[in-house]
């Protein structure tokens, strides 16, 4: 077993070389979950794109894999040696959890450590920790917030970050009101043979789902909800890099 | 001002004729008292609680139980309880807050309580009361049968609306059916079930202690439901989730009003001036345990064990970028040998049993798996790698910092245990199937999905404190574990963790002080 687990770490680099870092890659696949024990929230996450034959190591995504379900794996060739997972990394990357069912699989460790889990940067402090100084003068200002594809929840340790960023501003700020957009990929995509897209009414549920959470962060201020649909591309920071996932947003425009 | 129990007398149900003859009892005693000199210990308070008794509330009150003794706080001034809410009968059925929630039973009910009281009354104790102290309000109401749930688990009936209603009160229209597959207590069937708008649900209460670590809010979030925490309708603050098993109830005014009105039968409604009275009594009462079953202070040798450090700590602390959860006992892993010459080898083992076991709540890893509430939309992946504390996670109480809403599978089939006392329910989703258990789920209680009225939510069931725990079995919230070895052995099972026996030993002799 070790044998083997060495070998595919070994051809990793030389899949990795193939590629180029930084090189966008997405395809559909039954996670198979490795578990390595370097402590909590370390094991791996491994997706095999059956189209080329490589595995890759999608631990990174900020929403894992379900072992019972398809990915969608969204990212990019990452710089980093595959030796932690035994794959090549990706990162950053997403994996949306898929309706399919899958056959679980786990891994033993073997030969691999995982990653140490350490504390996101996109993670929001306690209530009671002082939260940055705005500074004016205020003007109309756009937040966005990201979604996992098919769905409108608020990720744990990247939107509720975000929302986080954008509530601490907005309730210094105090705009006359916040209009929530809504958007959905409902552009169909083809992807491992499969064509996929977001239904239309996903658009609405993100903007009200922003838009509840934001009436009970900044009671007072009128909140507005709209959407739209045929999302396109933005280049916002907060979604990596990630095209597809710039797609899947919402934004809240705080209008003075 | 300290008190300590004594002996269990009979109490008798009906109010005046109760306080008539305590009175006589009190007489008989001290006649008794007379008669064997003064030798005999001085009578001591009786460990029940009756309504209206009046006695006084002291600051600090200890209560033995077989794992040592349990002490209970009041912060401030002893209180005097003759005409408090919390202690009076408010309804028609002679029951007051403290009937099921003793001071004995760190502000809960052991079934061993309830057991004692039916003998004690033949019955007859308010506590019984067919609402909801009996399996059902239908069955003859004089026979221990009818009340088997609550005399050999601890269970109440809860009456839940159907369809549900929301943690604000607002209806909602459910994603899912629900159907009684088995009624062996007879409350989900004619007038009652969920045909009649009435499930019947069976479960522990919960401690009525060191509330504000449970009214606590860490953060603005709510990870496992994807939403900022919603507001209280009366204050505006945002509310922590973690008042009631299925989050019916967002804060305690609310609370208060559905325990008043279904568990004490009250006709009208508690005035405001009541609900402050009971609010206040509730934010000053800590309670944990004080004594080891050696009878040693867990405060001693550097341990910060017992209420005074709940009392006196901020609520509402992350153990995993604060203090960690259960450091309290961390210096007893490493007691002096000046400090461990004077204790019994049997002490000093114990000790460090509970320190390792502290340890092991928190670094002992293994995976989480199929647990709606952590393992589904939150991100963490499933399964995840984590350790008891990854949600037992709030400092000094071990309680959820976020709301607590989760499954582990104690009420819901394949996870939890077989039981023919329960009513089973057979839940069909009508839109997405349940991430693991599909679209058809068999439920001994649905849990918060019946707040929340989504399939997704069926068998979550908040945590709660794991303080007093020694003086509350038997555990989770349907009571299948007995004992606080059930409760390691039902997560040996339910996640395959591999506990050493070592280990589960020093888990239930950490919980067993806590």
């Amino acid at each position: 077993m070790k044998t083997i687990a060495f070998a595919l770490a070994a051809l990793a680099p030389a899949q990795a070389m193939a590629q180029q870092t930084g090189e966008l890659v997405s395809f559909i696949a039954c996670p198979v979950y490795r578990d390595t024990d370097s402590g909590r929230k370390s094991g791996c996450w491994l997706a095999d794109d059956v189209t080329s034959g490589s595995r890759y190591d999608v631990s990174q995504s900020p929403y894992k894999p379900d072992w019972s379900f398809e990915v969608l794996v969204e990212g990019r060739i990452s710089a980093e040696a595959p030796t932690a997972c035994g794959g090549t990394v990706l990162g950053p990357v997403r994996t949306s959890r898929l309706t399919t069912p899958c056959t679980r699989h786990i891994l033993p460790a073997e030969e691999f450590k995982g990653r140490k889990y350490v504390l996101p940067r996109r993670n929001n402090d306690p209530l009671g920790a002082p939260r940055p100084v705005a500074t004016g003068p205020f003007t109309d200002r756009t937040f966005t917030t990201y979604f996992e594809f098919g769905r409108d929840f608020i990720i744990y340790q990247y939107d509720d970050w975000l929302l986080d960023q954008a509530a601490n501003w907005i309730r210094q700020a105090r705009p006359k009101k916040l209009v929530v957009t809504g958007f959905a990929a409902t552009d169909p995509v083809e992807i491992s043979g499969r064509t996929l897209a977001e239904p239309a009414a996903l658009a609405e549920d993100r903007a009200e789902v922003i838009a509840r959470s934001l009436r009970r962060l900044v009671p007072g201020i009128p909140v507005e909800t709209a959407w739209q649909t045929g999302a396109k591309p933005v280049a916002e920071p907060e979604a990596d890099g990630l095209p597809a996932q710039s797609q899947r947003r919402a934004e809240i425009r705080a209008l003075f | 001002m300290t008190t300590s129990p004594m002996t269990p007398q009979p109490n008798p149900r009906p109010i005046r004729l109760a306080r008539r003859l305590a009175l006589a009892g009190t007489v008989a005693l001290a006649g008794a008292a007379i008669s064997v000199g003064a030798r005999s210990p001085a009578p001591r308070p009786d460990p029940w609680w009756q309504a209206g008794e009046g006695r006084a509330f002291p600051e600090q009150i200890d209560y033995p139980n077989k794992e040592g003794s349990l002490r209970t706080l009041l912060a401030g001034a002893p209180l005097k309880t003759r005409g408090h809410p919390f202690f009076e009968p408010l309804g028609s059925n002679g029951r007051a807050c403290v009937t099921c929630h003793q001071p004995a039973d760190s502000m809960s009910l052991s079934a061993a309580s309830a057991q004692r009281q039916w003998e004690r009354t033949g019955g007859k104790d308010p506590l019984f009361a067919a609402i909801d102290g009996s399996n059902c309000p239908t069955l003859p109401q004089d026979r221990r049968e009818s009340h088997s749930l609550l005399l050999d688990k601890g269970l109440f009936r809860i009456e839940r609306p159907w369809p549900v209603k929301q943690f604000n009160g607002e209806p909602a229209m459910p994603d899912f059916t629900i159907e009684v597959v088995r009624d062996p207590t007879g409350c989900n069937s004619g007038q009652y079930g969920p045909a009649a708008g009435r499930i019947s649900v069976y479960r522990r209460p919960r401690p009525v202690a060191n509330m504000k670590y449970l009214l606590a809010t860490g953060f603005p979030f709510d990870p496992k439901q994807g939403h900022a925490l919603p507001l209280d309708p009366d204050d505006g603050k945002m509310q922590s989730g973690n008042l009631m098993s299925d989050n019916r109830a967002g804060n305690l005014r609310i609370q208060m009003e559905d325990a008043a009105a279904g568990h004490l039968q009250m006709a009208g409604k508690l005035t405001p001036a009541q609900i402050s009275q009971i609010r206040d009594f509730e934010l000053r009462i800590y309670s944990a345990q004080q004594a080891d079953r050696f009878g040693q202070d867990v405060s001693a040798l550097g341990a910060e064990g017992g209420p005074k450090k709940l009392r006196d700590s901020q609520p509402g602390a992350l153990g995993s970028i604060g203090k960690p959860v259960w450091s309290e006992y961390a210096a007893w892993e490493k007691i002096a040998p000046e400090e461990a010459s004077r204790l019994t080898p049997a002490q000093l083992a114990f000790r460090q049993s509970v320190a390792r076991g502290a340890r092991v709540f928190r670094e002992k890893t293994f995976l989480i798996f199929d647990s709606a509430g952590i393992t589904t939309q939150v991100g963490f992946g499933n399964p995840v790698r984590n350790s008891c504390v990854f949600c037992h996670n709030m400092s000094q109480m071990g309680n959820d910092v976020a709301p607590g809403q989760v499954d582990l599978g104690t009420t819901t089939l394949p996870f939890a245990d077989p039981r023919s006392d329960l009513p089973l329910f057979r839940i069909t989703c009508l839109k997405a199937p349940h991430p693991y258990y599909g679209r058809v789920i068999y439920t001994y209680d649905p849990g918060f999905a019946l707040t929340s009225g989504k399939c997704a939510d069926v068998g979550k069931i908040t945590l709660q404190s794991l303080r007093g725990l020694s003086a509350r079995a038997p555990y989770f919230s349907n009571g299948l574990a007995r004992d606080l070895r059930g409760i390691v052995d039902y997560y040996e099972r339910r996640y395959s963790i591999g506990y050493t026996e070592q280990e589960k030993q020093d888990l239930v002799n950490l919980m067993s002080v806590l």
